[in-house]
């Protein structure tokens, strides 16, 4: 579902992102973690089509992003860690001007019960400046859920949600993903990871350090001893410095 | 506390003066600055003495021009500044105050100041701003020098008027926060204040306005001297009363020579200091209408910055029903014109907006109803429609596509967001365009209907018949789109190849070389104009004149309009296609580094 090969992105003479291979399949959730600077957010907008790879290769749903971006995109959604919203839209409205994006035909069926799994039926005539952070994020993640992706980049996902946000964020990325969508996300909040994630690809200074299950990298870099947790295994695999 | 604030206005000028003399070292900046000082080079002092008036015959009739330019401009400036301060009185802010910074609210308030010492600060603080400006003007706009006054003059002179304007309109904010805090009748006085306002415009309208009809209408007014014109009009005593506040803030300004600038000086400086009296005398709780202005500003300066068009009056958005019922299914460019015509209609249709605009309506009525009946329609209203409606056209073909920005400059901090969208460049560059086109579209739509039905109006050229008229107009009106969706298409070219200059320029912070950069746009719009319009123009003057002999006149402009738009429609395709291209490959976090 998700396919990269030899990623590489270059700021000048800066590496953001260097020879980055690993797959998502469907019904996978892949855990992008890594120190700050690591790459992550670049790895993400590159996979999103949002900025384009200096050199390797990136399919989604089996369309190339270089050659056929638009049927790529129509299978995918990116979800920022800042909500970036339209002022002058309301809820409604944005859910209204992506449909028209993405052909989404019976948009407004979809949208309520979206918007009330969200709890944003309440808000629907309201404009992104009547909203908190929070709900702004839940608006972000209805925007893009309304076309059913079947491919999902989620960065940061959890900022600015609470308790219960957190709670249905993550049963909604279990949920997709048991539903056969490829996701990845990309969160320093490592327990999260550790309930939603089957797979974890850890980043350090724009390289791969490790990739797999959740169970091989613990293997990996546990030393044989049990019951090792993510941080532990982020800490020892980074060498605990900035990326 | 004079002490602190000399201390932060001398410390930020330093680091501004460091800090813009640094950023010199980057291309965009040096070349802006570069640009600039040619510019203030060139046009405004380097003298050029064959261009100036040397001979005797030459500045009288400078002189002559120049006292109807002074009076005309003196009445408008008069009327603008009426029109600010019945304003304020009509629609005050939620919470009247004074314009203090963030910063200096958030370091100030909780200080262990005085109010009074607060509201000193606020005018010493505007009195560096104004003197600034004073020189400044003073310097730039005497080059001219037909008011025959010494720089120095012209400097204490704009610094008097602007001086005594800024404390007015303190002592109003002021005096409407006193009075919302204290008198249950607010609406009343508010009332009884803007009936007073404008009894007192009518009152100098009609005290000046029979006299303005009479020269204009009279059959000497051609030859009248319009000294002696102005000259009867300010011996009308009811004139000369209604209009002494004005002319005391405005006579030192006005002085030709040191005695009559110390008499005007007097009773110029005493309605300042009466004016002071007024703001710091005034008890009032400003610190909260204070605070919302500058929330209200920095929201202002982070829209700037992000391209939006400035708000009137800095409302907060509102939620409105889209411009037309959005289909889920079609095409997705028409997501893109709903979402930007949604945006622009606060801008557009806003009730500050309507209200500015009858405003202007019942002055052109004003202007144009004299002179209607000074003589035929054809004969003095069609020239002026005429003119106006040309300057209106080009002033929208080429300074529109700054102003109107709701397009991929407006959506810039959106650009993650738009680049997962599904589709191709040069859809969503064409989808996010559609709106200001359509804006721009209308109103030279406006200027060919309005120049269509002016020109020629007495019937003088034989030719132009009505179906000749309208074959051009719509010839055209067609075009229009065309034209207006190109000129869109090179500043968003410029945002999408040199971001690093369009943020530059775009932002709020000022200085020689913004100015220069502008410049600089300027005149690339320029060009592309020129470049546009050159080759259909071209084409379009062939097809008439090697076609008419054959088809007539309507033909041949019909045919003309049609190679035009493959032109255009071409130009417009081949700058969509590569804004497009350019806008897939655009990478705003290499550009920002």
């Amino acid at each position: 579902m998700i396919e990269v090969e030899a990623l590489a992105k270059r700021y000048g003479s800066f590496t953001a992102v260097r020879n980055l291979t690993f797959s998502v399949r469907p019904g996978e959730v892949l855990g992008l973690v890594g120190p700050n600077g690591a790459g992550k957010t670049t790895t993400l907008r590159c996979l999103s089509g949002i900025i384009p790879p200096t050199s390797g290769s990136v399919r989604v749903a089996g369309h190339d992003l270089s050659a056929d971006p638009v049927s790529a995109k129509r299978a995918l959604a990116f979800f920022p860690d800042e909500p970036r919203l339209f002022d002058y839209l309301t809820v409604r409205q944005h859910l209204a001007f992506v449909a028209r994006i993405y052909g989404v035909a019976d948009h407004e069926s979809l949208a309520t019960p979206l918007l009330q799994e969200l709890e944003l039926d309440g808000k629907a005539d309201a404009l992104p400046g009547e909203l908190s952070r929070g709900m702004k994020q839940k608006l972000v993640i209805a925007c893009g859920l309304l076309h059913s992706p079947s491919v999902m980049f989620f960065d940061e996902p959890l900022t600015g949600l609470d308790p219960l946000g957190i709670r249905r964020m993550k049963d909604s990325i279990v949920r997709r993903a048991q539903a056969g969508a490829a996701i990845v996300l990309s969160s320093h909040l490592l327990h999260l990871l550790e309930e939603v994630c089957t797979n974890v690809l850890i980043l350090k200074k724009g390289e791969k350090v490790a990739d797999g299950t959740l169970a091989g990298v613990s293997a990996q870099f546990s030393n044989g001893e049990a019951g090792v947790s993510l941080e532990e295994i982020f800490i020892r695999a980074t060498g605990g410095s900035e990326g | 506390m004079l002490g602190a604030l000399l201390y932060l206005r001398l410390h930020s000028l330093r680091n501004k003066v460091v800090q813009r003399v640094l950023r010199l070292r980057q291309p965009k900046y040096l070349m802006g600055t570069a640009v600039a000082v040619a510019y203030f080079y060139f046009f405004l002092f380097r003298r050029n003495p064959a261009a100036g008036p040397s001979s005797a015959l030459a500045a009288q009739a400078i002189s002559g021009v120049g006292s109807v330019a002074t009076a005309a401009i003196c009445a408008v400036a008069c009327a603008a500044a009426l029109v600010r301060i019945a304003f304020a009185w009509i629609a005050p802010a939620d919470k009247p105050g004074l314009r203090f910074s963030e910063a200096e609210i958030a370091f100030l308030f909780p200080a262990p100041i005085t109010r009074r010492a607060l509201i000193h600060f606020r005018l010493l603080s505007a009195q560096a701003a104004i003197l600034f400006t004073s020189v400044l003007i003073a310097v730039f706009f005497n080059r001219s020098g037909y008011l025959g006054s010494h720089r120095a003059i012209h400097a204490v002179g704009w610094w008097i008027i602007l001086s005594t304007f800024d404390l007015h309109m303190n002592g109003t904010n002021l005096t409407l926060s006193r009075l919302r805090e204290t008198s249950p009748h607010f609406r009343m006085w508010r009332l009884g204040v803007v009936t007073a306002i404008v009894a007192y415009a009518a009152a100098l309208f009609y005290s000046g306005i029979g006299r303005v009809s009479a020269y204009l209408s009279g059959p000497d007014s051609s030859q009248a001297a319009p000294e002696a014109f102005l000259r009867q009009l300010s011996e009308s005593p009811a004139f000369h009363w209604l209009t002494l506040p004005f002319r005391i803030v405005l006579s030192p300004y006005f002085a030709t020579g040191p005695g009559e600038f110390l008499a005007a000086l007097a009773p110029a400086l005493i309605l300042l200091a009466l004016h002071y009296h007024w703001v710091s005398s005034t008890e009032a709780h400003f610190e909260e209408g204070s605070i919302a202005m500058a929330e209200k500003r920095a929201a202002a300066r982070e829209a700037a910055l992000r391209g939006e068009m400035p708000k009137l009056g800095g409302s907060r958005p509102k939620a409105r029903p889209g411009p037309f019922p959005l289909a889920a299914k079609g095409p997705p460019e028409i997501a893109f014109l709903w979402k930007n015509l949604l945006s622009m209609r606060s801008a557009l249709f806003g009730r500050r907006a309507l209200v500015i605009l009858m405003m202007l309506m019942v002055w052109a009525a004003a202007a144009i109803g004299p002179l209607s009946r000074g003589g035929g329609r054809g004969g003095v209203v069609a020239p002026i429609v005429v003119v106006c409606s040309a300057m209106v056209a080009g002033y929208t073909v080429l300074l529109g596509p700054q102003i109107a920005r709701q397009d991929l400059r407006g959506d810039l901090p959106n650009a993650d967001i738009l680049k997962t969208y599904p589709l191709e460049g040069w859809r969503l560059a064409l989808g996010e365009l559609l709106a200001p086109t359509a804006i721009l579209t209308a109103i030279l739509w406006c200027t060919i209907i309005a120049c269509s039905a002016a020109v020629d109006a007495d019937g003088a050229i034989e030719w132009l018949t009505p179906g000749i008229r309208v074959t051009v107009a719509l010839s055209m009106a067609s075009a229009a789109p065309f034209l207006c969706l190109i000129q869109l298409i090179v500043p968003n070219s410029i945002m999408v190849l040199l971001p690093g200059w369009y943020q530059a320029s775009r932002s709020r912070t000022g200085g020689i070389e913004m100015f220069g950069q502008r410049l600089i746009f300027g005149v690339v719009q320029l060009f592309f104009a020129l470049l546009v319009a050159v080759p259909a123009a071209g084409a379009a003057a062939l097809v008439v004149f090697s076609s008419q002999w054959v088809f007539g006149i309507g033909p041949s402009v019909v045919l003309a309009a049609l190679a035009v738009l493959a032109i255009l429609s071409s130009e417009a395709v081949l700058g969509l296609w590569w804004l497009g291209r350019r806008f897939e490959k655009f990478d705003l976090s290499t550009e920002s580094k």
